[in-house]
């Protein structure tokens, strides 16, 4: 069934405009790294660059430490995302395939938890952390970040392995597999889809994370990006060039990763909205 | 396998089967403890500690933390400071024109996105990529180009001729709040985007080519067919947006620190203000149980508005 030729002009028409409205900033942020500093402050500006430097980028990797924010950054999100799939697929296999009682006030508990701001809980959490001297360290994000991200994946998880048939579970049973080896040797192996869907989500949520990283990791070393880029800021100016500089960089990889994994971030959406 | 499976099935006694049963019930608690391990102490514990804190003077002193029970005098000062209901307004008509327009626009591009089968793909991609945006990165971003002295958003405006001198965006509270907002929906639009295109694919292409059959134009195929079965994919994107908008921290922290004034501090802003700038934890700790008591509300609000709705959805 083809639309109707009005229907896809005004279509096109809205979508181009549209696209292009949410990439120009992303152009402007990308040409601004790549500009000398008195190309960054002329006024009106240019709107394709005269003159090219990496110079910014020289900047926010030597003289300063936006590497250390990336690799920051990145162990923190990666070790969350590992213990919410382990912790997430065995909480979501067990109420998804097991005989326990209490499952809907469980999963409308998970639900209700993941409506809660940050805010009211960073404070007992900061007061632990400085208790136990975990305060700039990478434990004091990993902790919060698995288990803010928890309920999301043992939703979506619990979702797939409901799709895997029942039988499987009964037949291994039978065979003699303990209820850990079918989840581990069956379950976990056929839901990879989830897994992804999982993992991309609590990836990007870590990446992202702003107030506890600002709060629990301030020092200069153990600072994410988030909070390496707000809490830098030059004598006089702000210095937009080496902050956009260490921006591109950060954002390449997340864009590979969401190019790949399309598919399974916009099924997440969908079940977060239809089954959430 | 089928013939052991039978052997087994022939001898099994219900005995056994309560056994079997007694088992996967351990396992299954087993398999939930990590889980709720964490959950239980980085939420739980500290929501409830929270509350306890709210009900006491805290002082930060060298042998730690001293609380001294004070019942409701942390709410009284709170409700009693023009600031709070200041940040309590703010944080309402902001969360409640942003996540408007957000549905609009978001609904129009889902819509046109469903008109044109070409750029779809490309489209998810292009939505897709501000939602994985760090927001310190689009606060960054979006000051310069707001920037009052250099910024290119003047430039544009005042090529267009709209505007005669460059305006200091963030600096006058009018224009900073719509900076604030247009920032956020150019962030966030794209999320609703994605979740409104899923619910249009799910719409059966039969009701369409019903409505077409039956002389229906394309407005009137909007208002009686598409709207209808969409309306719970929107209560669920609004209903996420609304959540995300109330605790808003990132960008105004960023791109206008709260100002000029207390203009754009939102209750998540004062809390943190409260807590890590002035030491109050008590005080802190009745404005982050107040913004708990305030979202807990608007979802309410919101669910009860679309509950029929969002029922339907749910069949």
């Amino acid at each position: 069934m083809r639309k109707p030729l009005y229907q896809r002009i005004i279509g096109y028409v809205v979508l181009i405009f549209f696209l292009v409205v949410i990439l120009l900033p992303f152009y402007w942020m990308f040409v601004t790294s790549f500009e000398p500093n008195s190309d960054i402050s002329a006024y009106p500006p240019a709107y394709f660059p005269h003159h090219w430097t990496l110079s910014h980028y020289e900047e926010a990797f030597g003289q300063f430490h936006f590497g250390r924010y990336i690799l920051n950054s990145v162990i923190v999100s990666i070790t969350s995302t590992f213990f919410v799939l382990l912790f997430g697929s065995m909480a979501g296999f067990a109420i998804a395939r097991l005989p326990i009682k209490a499952k809907q006030p469980m999963l409308i508990f998970l639900l209700i938890i993941s409506v809660f701001p940050p805010l009211v809980v960073i404070t007992p959490l900061y007061m632990l952390l400085r208790d136990v001297g975990w305060l700039d360290s990478y434990q004091a994000l990993v902790i919060p970040y698995t288990a803010f991200n928890l309920p999301f994946a043992i939703w979506i998880l619990r979702n797939y392995f409901l799709q895997v048939p029942g039988a499987l579970f009964e037949a291994a049973k039978m065979d003699g597999a303990s209820v850990f080896m079918s989840y581990w040797r069956i379950f976990l192996p056929l839901t990879t889809p989830g897994l992804f869907t999982a993992a991309v989500f609590t990836f990007v949520a870590c990446w992202t994370e702003f107030f506890m990283a600002l709060v629990f990791n301030p020092d200069n070393t153990m600072r994410t990006i988030p909070v390496g880029i707000a809490l830098f800021s030059g004598q006089y100016t702000v210095p937009y060039g080496t902050i956009f500089a260490g921006s591109v960089v950060s954002i390449v990889p997340i864009v590979i990763l969401v190019v790949i994994f399309r598919r399974w971030i916009v099924s997440g959406l969908t079940q977060g909205a239809v089954k959430g | 396998m089928s013939k052991a499976m039978e052997g087994h099935a022939s001898f099994q006694t219900d005995g056994r089967r309560a056994s079997v049963v007694r088992h996967d019930v351990r396992a299954g608690f087993g398999m939930l403890t990590p889980a709720g391990i964490v959950i239980l102490a980085v939420t739980i514990f500290p929501i409830l500690y929270s509350v306890w804190m709210s009900f006491n003077n805290i002082q930060l002193t060298e042998n730690g933390f001293q609380f001294t029970f004070n019942g409701i005098q942390n709410y009284v000062d709170v409700y009693s400071a023009p600031l709070f209901w200041h940040s309590v307004w703010f944080t309402v008509y902001y969360s409640i024109v942003t996540v408007a327009i957000e549905l609009f626009l978001g609904l129009l591009i889902a819509l046109a996105i469903q008109n044109v089968e070409k750029l779809k793909s490309v489209s998810v991609v292009v939505m897709l990529i501000p939602w994985s945006l760090i927001t310190v990165i689009s606060a960054e971003m979006w000051s310069y180009i707001y920037n009052g002295v250099y910024g290119v958003l003047n430039a544009i405006l005042q090529g267009l001729g709209f505007i005669h001198s460059p305006i200091n965006w963030t600096g006058e509270p009018v224009t900073a709040v719509i900076a604030l907002m247009a920032a956020d929906i150019w962030k966030t639009t794209p999320f609703v985007v994605i979740i409104l295109l899923s619910g249009l694919q799910m719409i059966p292409k039969d009701y369409y080519e019903a409505a077409r059959i039956d002389g229906a134009n394309g407005w009137q195929i909007f208002w009686n067919v598409t709207f209808p079965q969409l309306r719970g994919s929107i209560a669920i994107a609004g209903l996420f947006r609304i959540l995300q908008a109330f605790g808003i921290f990132d960008l105004p922290f960023v791109l206008t620190q709260g100002g000029p004034g207390s203009t754009t501090t939102s209750l998540a802003m004062l809390g943190e203000e409260t807590l890590f700038t002035n030491l109050h934890f008590g005080l802190g700790a009745a404005v982050a149980v107040s913004t708990v008591i305030l979202i807990l509300g608007a979802c309410l609000i919101f669910l009860s508005a679309f509950r029929g709705m969002v029922g339907e959805e749910a069949q």
